[in-house]
């Protein structure tokens, strides 16, 4: 299949080899490593019969929920004039740009993507893509703990825990020291005191409970003890809230789910990364630069390539090759798509709806653990076990949000989600949780 | 020329370079709309709550649609021609995959739902981990690792943890090929192993004599791709898996070069421990212009308890999340590139038993077909049958006539090719890497060859100016100094750049 030889290439090409089967490819291969029957795996299959088997595959899941479920993806909007110029074979069927005089397309908005990005944050130099948001985290740290060779790690509690799980699965702990601090009120402590061990502050804004603050002065502390402090944020609400850079953030990182791509089950999404340019040469992945040709006509290449893997091998500033770029193009055409407006909608609508939500729980008798600070996501109270809950809103056609405690639900709304959504969601919680 | 070859890399817009979206941004042009607010307005006091607006470039659709499809017209792709590009495998990406990863619940399940409500995608990802464990003959397998460089950390952490669980903390080196990726050392580094390269002998193989010399009681293990990243088989695996096991150490294969050896044999089968793939490479995914990819890791049934949670099981025709008792921990924030593992399955699927059995057969049919005609022209690195890819070098012609495997690829972009991988191996000198991959027919085999030997008669002539090529292109060759030194990563830093200079 896809192998386009018909018998007279087939012939020629065997004359050209001296054989007369393609086992006298192999003669050099000891017999005993050879699977002398092939595989065990089932018989091919024609497109025709692939579309009845995945689409009942896919069939399988449950249908049609409405996503109140967050923690870091978020069911925004995504444009079919994003998805379908993302999805343009040229960007697809490509790989990296190492040749750059035929990667011009990609190139560009990969450099668009990183100007985009610092725009957004406020900081100078972004990378052209990390895997996911929980991995850009840790390889954060990492820049950190190489500028200042330190062993401490301040990380807040307020991050979704399969960050902190990759966090303590990629950063060495039997070389670092992690600690973790408790969100007091569902914020960072502003009295918080940083020791000069410490590498890397890492603050999540807004905290994975949904909750926000001004984070100005926990920066200035954290530097003025020499830390690195690490800024994670949800790209759907850079909109609205303040930058990363404007309170003094050294670097910026995110998931970028919400710019560009679909849910995905998690995957592929995109990290983001950005930082100063005095971080520069700490910096993980590739980045690229504008630079002239010969004719001096404006050309993009990949830049600062003595950080990486394929030329520095084990003193890389990280091991990642094969990245998110495809995502990043989302990204990028998404952003432009939005525009100021657009980006500011998004923050303004999910938060005001949350509002009306969260007013709408209280008066139908639930409680919200942190009404005050929260914006978009909310912590709601469960007299039920809340996975109890959660399985049983599915069945009401609601994907409820995110078990957070055993009575708590972490609960999302994005621009997307409609007053009526939210009313009927009230009336299905009510049944089910008094039931 | 039957192949096209020359029509296919030329851009369709040329002439001006194309402005940035930020150029193209004027106060109060928007391409977003989003429904009325439907809820009643609550004042906000957050103090985290900026007072402007973003700074975002302002378009109209039509602009934006125009920008960035001028843009795909200035990128080549394996869409529009040879892509021969050594240790990439870049082979046609079916475009059913991509129908398949648009369905609703594929596309759109949020990743936090709970495995009751996403039967389906656990279902996909059982099914490929029996295919994969299959094709590579192990046990186990894990979908967390979003990339191959990723996957390798993956082994390397399980590696470690194994070593750690059995007492055997001291054993701190990790021993690597001196012809393998950088991906290799750097995540054996991350881990926080020891590298220690091997040589390599006159052959291209593994080079036993010092492979002997270097393990000892501190060897955690061996990170190798077979076929090696010259191309050829390791004869000799299995004497180099014992050497390594006999010493308590564990044998990690590098999936790199996989799409050489599907249906052939199994890495399983060779001694190794602990496998990555690079779905994206073998199993056809699209590169995504440098992602996304997926790196799946399959293990022997005795290292399945220390894989990244969780993974799949199936119970009672029920899919259900199980994390391992010693797992290393999380590689992914989720369940890694689910819709690239969906894509990678779609494949496997239409080729079933008929079209894997011989898989590797086909793709080290054309490599070895393209070698032979290429040797004919530039020589070949070693002189042993290649199996996907092989390497040919251009140090004589670069002694006679100063041309570089740099200044071959460039010449190549000009005539509708990609250029072959260059300069890797690192051990090989002036090298020309080339991967046909099994998609390619036979014309566009001999029309690279042809081509190889028009540009090298070409680049020998009097006059040449090795530098002005590619010449046909968008841009001509870039100056890399300006932006490493300079740090124009941003837009407006090379205009403030000129004005300071």
């Amino acid at each position: 299949m896809f192998v386009p030889h018909s018998e007279i290439d087939l012939k020629k090409m065997f004359e050209e080899l001296s054989i007369s089967s393609l086992e006298e490819l192999f003669t050099h291969i000891p017999e005993t490593l050879k699977l002398n029957d092939g595989l065990n795996v089932p018989s091919t299959l024609s497109e025709l019969e692939s579309i009845s088997h995945f689409e009942s595959v896919e069939s399988r899941n449950m249908q049609n929920l409405i996503c109140f479920a967050g923690g870091g993806h978020y069911d925004v909007y995504l444009p079919h004039t994003v998805k379908t110029l993302t999805m343009r074979p040229e960007f697809m069927t490509s790989y990296t740009p190492y040749q750059a005089e035929i990667s011009q397309g990609i190139l560009q908005i990969l450099f668009e993507y990183q100007s985009l990005i610092c725009d957004l944050t406020d900081m100078e130099l972004a990378n052209a893509s990390l895997y996911d948001g929980a991995t850009s985290v840790a390889e954060a740290i990492s820049v950190a703990i190489n500028k200042t060779k330190r062993d401490g790690v301040v990380v807040s509690n307020g991050f979704n825990p399969n960050t902190k799980e990759v966090v303590n699965t990629l950063v060495d702990r039997s070389k670092f020291n992690i600690k973790y601090v408790d969100l007091v009120d569902y914020m960072f402590p502003e009295d918080y005191i940083f020791s000069d061990n410490d590498a890397a502050f890492v603050v999540s804004m807004p905290h994975y409970e949904g909750s926000a603050q001004d984070l100005t002065s926990i920066v200035q502390n954290a530097k003025a003890a020499g830390v690195i402090t690490i800024c994670y944020v949800d790209p759907s609400m850079l909109g609205i809230l303040k930058t990363p850079g404007s309170m003094g953030f050294d670097i910026v990182v995110a998931e970028g789910q919400s710019m560009g791509s679909p849910l995905s089950f998690g995957g592929p999404t995109v990290g983001w990364f950005a930082t100063k340019k005095e971080l520069a040469r700490l910096v993980p992945g590739r980045i690229i630069g504008e630079s002239r040709d010969s004719n001096h006509t404006k050309t993009y290449v990949m830049t600062l390539r003595a950080r990486e893997q394929d030329i520095r091998r084990e003193k890389a500033s990280s091991n990642i090759c094969t990245n998110q770029t495809l995502n990043a193009v989302g990204s990028t055409i998404h952003l432009s798509w939005l525009g100021p407006q657009g980006l500011y909608e998004i923050g303004y609508q999910a938060i005001q709806k949350a509002s009306y939500m969260k007013q709408q729980l209280i008066e139908h008798g639930f409680t919200i653990s942190n009404l005050n600070n929260s914006l978009r996501e909310f912590i709601v109270k469960t007299s039920r076990p809340s996975e109890e809950v959660i399985l049983d809103m599915g069945l009401k056609g609601f994907l409820a949000g995110i078990k957070y405690s055993e009575n708590e639900i972490l609960v999302a709304v994005t621009e997307k989600r409609t007053k009526n959504e939210i009313d009927s969601y009230i009336l299905s919680l009510q049944e089910v949780d008094n039931a | 020329m039957h192949s096209g070859g020359n029509a296919s890399s030329l851009p369709l817009v040329g002439g001006a370079p194309e402005p940035t979206i930020n150029e193209l941004s004027k106060p109060g042009r928007r391409a977003s709309r989003f429904p009325k607010l439907d809820v009643p307005v609550t004042e906000i006091n957050n103090s985290a709550i900026r007072n402007d607006k973003p700074n975002l470039p302002e378009v109209s659709e039509h602009d934006l649609v125009m920008h960035y499809s001028r843009l795909a017209h200035r990128n080549f792709a394996v869409d529009l021609g040879f892509y021969p590009l050594g240790s990439c495998t870049m082979k046609y990406n079916p475009r059913f995959a991509d129908y398949v990863a648009s369905l609703n619940t594929f596309a759109n399940s949020h990743p936090s739902a709970p495995s009751e409500f996403t039967q389906g995608n656990l279902e996909v990802l059982h099914e490929l981990e029996n295919f994969l464990i299959e094709i590579t003959g192990m046990d186990n397998a894990t979908f967390q690792p979003p990339a191959g460089a990723s996957g390798e950390l993956t082994g390397l952490l399980i590696i470690k943890k194994y070593l750690e669980e059995n007492g055997l903390s001291n054993k701190k080196d990790i021993i690597v090929p001196d012809s393998a990726h950088g991906t290799n050392p750097a995540s054996a580094r991350m881990a926080g192993f020891n590298v220690v390269e091997v040589s390599t002998d006159i052959r291209g193989m593994v080079n036993i004599d010092d492979l002997r010399t270097l393990v000892n009681e501190n060897t955690a293990g061996l990170m190798l791709t077979n076929p090696n990243t010259g191309g050829l088989f390791e004869e000799n695996i299995m004497e180099i898996s014992n050497i390594i096991h006999e010493n308590g150490g564990l044998v990690y294969y590098d999936g790199a070069n996989l799409n050489a050896i599907v249906g052939v044999c199994r890495p399983g089968d060779m001694g190794f421990d602990i496998v990555h793939s690079n779905l994206h490479k073998t199993f056809a995914t699209p590169h995504g212009g440098g992602g996304p990819g997926s790196g799946p890791v399959a293990v022997k049934g005795f290292l399945k308890e220390y894989l990244p949670g969780p993974i799949v099981e199936k119970n009672n025709d029920q899919y259900s999340w199980y994390t391992p008792s010693f797992s290393i921990g999380r590689m992914h924030g989720y369940h890694g590139n689910f819709l690239v593992a969906l894509r990678a399955l779609v494949y496997m699927k239409l080729l079933g038993k008929e079209g894997l059995d011989n898989l590797g057969s086909y793709a080290v049919l054309n490599a070895r077909y393209l070698s032979s005609i290429i040797s004919k022209i530039i020589p070949l690195a070693y002189n042993e049958p290649c199996m996907h890819e092989f390497v040919a070098t251009v140090k004589d012609l670069k002694k006679s006539h100063k041309i570089k495997a740099y200044d071959v690829g460039k010449a190549l972009l000009d005539k509708g090719f990609h250029s072959p991988t260059i300069y890797f191996p690192l051990i090989i000198e002036e090298a020309l890497m080339f991967e046909p991959t099994e998609t390619q027919s036979v014309d566009t085999l001999d029309d690279l060859a042809e081509t190889l030997k028009v540009i090298i008669d070409e680049l020998q002539g009097e006059d040449v100016s090795l530098e002005s090529y590619p010449k046909n292109l968008p841009v001509g060759r870039p100056n890399e100094l300006i932006p490493a030194k300079h740090l124009t990563v941003n837009w407006g830093d090379f205009e403030l750049l000129e004005i300071t200079e």
